[in-house]
């Protein structure tokens, strides 16, 4: 019976191992470039936490105010919906995201490697540290290692990060794939009252679609330094 | 069942795994002869001590007499006072901005053309072939087979319009639309410029040449040739995010130029 068991504790090995790298090389390729329309948005509004103030609320908006009239890297989570397509490549390393505009950082997902790198390395940005993982059709990012203080902070339906912020997303191809979807959650207990979720579904641009150039940012440009700030 | 039984399903699982593995190869083909450019790599300093001293190891750009007159402006932010040549000419007394270029993707080295000590990270997928720097923007080197575009119809770019192919173990990338600027070696371009990049690995794999050929009859008397060594970055490695705030007035120091003894 020693033999029998082996043999079959064996052909069930081989039969997992075939089935668990078959479901990795059969991950959905999420390349391309995808827009977001203006209905592809659901954002319900954040529950967040009784320590918010209007005082911190206002703080935040004034990042933002900040980050677009001088240009600063605006980064997550507006990286995601800059109002033209993005740019999604995925390799076997990482996935690449790059968006049309001069001020949002380029998004690295790693797919090499399971943990975040060590804070006591690691520079918070306004794009953070992001590991991705493949659970079937889904492709899930964790990203921590926000920097607070640059950027435009706030986050779509309230709130927005902190230095403790932990984003989830779930990338995940419908209809075909020619619509992403994008499940967006937001964690932090100083923030939301509970995990705030809300989803973008993006849709496959052309095939022959090229990035178009867009107009550098320039914050010494007088004519829109008036427009943002007409008051000076 | 019997010894031979079980041996028989094993065979069946065996195949069955390698039915599945093809087919899983057959929807992202990944052909041998690609070379592996994926991930970071970093610029080498080829023993000058100093970039622009590598810069100067370039062979000099043999330049027509419409190439030493075709006046590069820049855009006022990333004004260097002296050497590369990339700002505008400021008056005597006349105060300027010098922005140190981090703020804007198109300071040095932020088209992923002229290269400076910050990584470079490639990454390739079936249909294009992307290079980004550690800020916003990227090269994407269409490899689907599309031409470049009418250029009278083209909006010309920090990145231009690159099209890519391998050639053996070789990426091929041609460049055109890309705007008026200054090339490495006292070159020039214009929309109409072609730049060819020969990405070539070493055996081992660990280092990138970047064979650099600028073809312009109008601008050059010959093709302006230079390569790029750049050595791979550690599998572990990430990409940093540069930080700039040209709201730092450490940023956005005025100078005033002084008169020049003529």
């Amino acid at each position: 019976m020693r033999p029998l068991a082996a043999a079959i504790l064996l052909a069930v090995s081989v039969f997992a191992s075939a089935v668990s790298l078959t479901a990795q090389g059969a991950s959905p390729d999420i390349s391309g470039y995808w827009e977001l329309p203006l209905d592809g948005k659901f954002v319900p509004p954040a529950k967040l936490s009784p320590t918010v103030t209007p005082a911190m609320l206002a703080a935040e908006a004034a990042k933002r105010e900040k980050a677009i009239r001088w240009c600063n890297w605006v980064g997550m989570p507006t990286t995601m919906d800059v109002g033209r397509p993005l740019n999604i490549r995925q390799g076997a390393r990482e996935v690449v995201i790059v968006a049309e505009s001069p001020v949002t950082p380029v998004r690295h997902l790693y797919l090499n490697r399971k943990t975040h790198i060590d804070k006591e390395i690691f520079d918070p940005s306004t794009s953070g540290d992001s590991i991705a993982r493949w659970e079937g059709d889904t492709l899930v990012v964790d990203t921590t290692g926000f920097d607070p203080t640059k950027g435009i902070t706030v986050i779509p339906g309230g709130g927005f990060r902190t230095a403790e912020t932990r984003l989830v997303e779930r990338f995940r191809l419908l209809k075909g794939g020619d619509i992403l979807s994008v499940r967006v959650t937001w964690m932090d207990p100083s923030v939301f009252q509970t995990p705030h979720t809300y989803e973008f579904r993006y849709q496959r641009a052309e095939r022959e679609y090229g990035a178009r150039p867009y107009e550098l940012c320039n914050p010494f440009d007088p004519e829109r330094t008036a427009f943002l700030e007409p008051s000076k | 069942m019997n010894a031979r039984g079980i041996v028989v399903a094993t065979m069946l699982l065996l195949a069955a795994f390698a039915a599945s593995r093809g087919a899983a190869a057959g929807q992202q083909p990944a052909p041998a002869a690609v070379p592996d450019l994926s991930g970071g790599w970093v610029r080498v300093d080829e023993g000058s001590g100093s970039f622009d001293g590598t810069v100067e190891k370039h062979p000099p750009a043999a330049l027509t007499a419409a190439g030493r007159a075709l006046r590069v402006q820049g855009d006022g932010r990333n004004v260097i006072p002296a050497g590369a040549g990339t700002g505008p000419a400021n008056k005597a007394g006349q105060a300027y901005i010098v922005n140190t270029g981090g703020c804007t993707p198109e300071g040095t080295g932020g088209s992923a053309i002229n290269h400076n000590s910050a990584a470079m990270f490639m990454l390739q997928s079936k249909d294009e072939v992307l290079m980004v720097r550690e800020g916003p923007g990227g090269r994407r080197f269409f490899m689907d087979g599309r031409p470049h575009p009418d250029l009278s119809r083209f909006t010309p770019s920090l990145y231009g319009h690159s099209t890519g192919r391998y050639a053996g173990k070789t990426l091929v990338v041609e460049t055109v639309g890309l705007t008026v600027g200054n090339v490495p070696g006292g070159g020039k371009r214009r929309p109409e410029t072609r730049l060819t990049e020969r990405f070539e690995l070493s055996s081992d794999g660990k280092m990138l040449m970047i064979t650099y050929t600028w073809t312009d009859p109008e601008l050059y008397v010959e093709p302006h040739v230079y390569q790029i060594l750049f050595e791979r970055l550690p599998e572990d490695s990430y990409a940093l995010e540069t930080w700039c705030d040209s709201s730092d007035p450490l940023q956005t120091q005025s100078i005033v130029p002084p008169e020049q003894v003529q």
